[in-house]
């Protein structure tokens, strides 16, 4: 039974040397003896958040694609890999093979959904700057649902002619006039730059935008992959 | 939330931050604050910012990143970002968010010379 110390090492040898993988595994406590095909969908975040720290810090280079081949081998993709499982046997198989519904609901999730997003984008193949425009975007994302409606869901959807973000929050939700002061870009928040939406708006292929006040706020937007 | 505190090293006249973790609204504000009075304290002529760990930045932190470059500017000395990715940067262009208020350089090493050639 390969547990997350088989795997992650694995990756991580020969970018990190054998003394830093150590303490990092000690982090982690009793995850890291934990087989990996039976970590619950928490287990694989704890292990994530602390995975991507402790690359940042420590990786010479390419620590992206580490964090993503980690993310990969934790069981995104892999037999017992829970929520990709979950989401193909409700869904559509040919429409969304897979799919993966984040709670956002403090800043710390934000760094979590990025990176979710990233590991995705990479898995079903999106290039490396399309990969970073998916983290960007779902950090603007992430980020509009933590300052402004407090609590809400961002949810991954590998299709197959790209990767679909969903964000969704039962908020305050964005009155009529507001909405065109930050399509024209005169609208200025007070904690980021009002520039969010139109952000995502800009690096995206698809994009719908569905609010009301009262009602909440859905973004849906697509990112193709390259041809 | 964990008490955390970003670095700041002095080099000769310069400050060196470099960020590692994530960026959030009480950390970058402390950030602000500590660059800014310690830039009263040691005199310094410049502070460099090395994102070179930041995978994603987006419209929040090029705002911060902004204000701090704005702060350093009010007092007198001249704020590098240095070290933003490739896909970071082709990101920004797309997204239309500027970074205005900061001079950029490559490297660490390249915008410490570009700060000495400024003081000579």
């Amino acid at each position: 039974m390969r547990t997350v110390e088989n795997e992650i090492g694995e990756i991580l040898s020969g970018t990190i040397s054998a003394i830093t993988q150590r303490s990092i595994f000690n982090r982690l406590g009793p995850l890291a003896g934990r087989p990996v095909n039976q970590l619950s969908n928490a287990d694989r975040m704890t292990v994530m958040a602390e995975l991507e720290n402790s690359v940042r810090l420590f990786a010479r280079r390419n620590s992206a694609e580490l964090i993503a081949s980690c993310a990969r081998a934790l069981g995104a993709d892999g037999p017992a890999g829970g929520t990709a499982a979950a989401g193909a046997a409700t869904g559509n198989a040919a429409a969304a093979a897979s799919a993966k519904k984040l709670p956002i609901e403090q800043e710390k999730d934000i760094a979590t959904a990025r990176l979710e997003a990233w590991s995705e984008a990479v898995r079903i193949g999106l290039s490396k700057f399309t990969s970073v425009k998916v983290a960007t975007a779902v950090s603007e994302l992430a980020r509009n649902i933590v300052f402004y409606a407090g609590k809400g869901t961002i949810e991954l959807r590998a299709m197959s002619q790209g990767l679909q973000i969903i964000a969704s929050d039962q908020g305050p939700g964005i009155a009529p006039a507001k909405l065109e002061e930050i399509w024209a870009g005169t609208y200025k928040s007070q904690r980021g730059m009002g520039k969010g939406l139109v952000a995502v708006k800009k690096l995206v292929d698809e994009f719908q935008l569905d609010t009301a006040p009262g009602r909440g706020t859905t973004v849906s937007c697509l990112f193709r992959g390259e041809r | 939330m964990k008490d955390q505190q970003i670095p700041i090293i002095q080099i000769r006249n310069c400050l060196l931050v470099s960020i590692q973790t994530e960026l959030h609204d009480r950390l970058a504000l402390d950030l602000q604050e500590s660059i800014m009075e310690r830039v009263r304290v040691t005199d310094a002529k410049g502070v460099i910012l090395d994102v070179s760990a930041v995978e994603v930045i987006d419209s929040y932190i090029t705002r911060i990143l902004n204000d701090i470059g704005k702060s350093v500017r009010f007092m007198g000395a001249v704020c590098y970002i240095v070290g933003i990715r490739p896909a970071v940067a082709m990101t920004l262009i797309e997204m239309g968010v500027e970074l205005d208020s900061v001079n950029t350089a490559l490297t660490l090493d390249l915008a410490l010379e570009k700060l000495e050639l400024l003081q000579s």
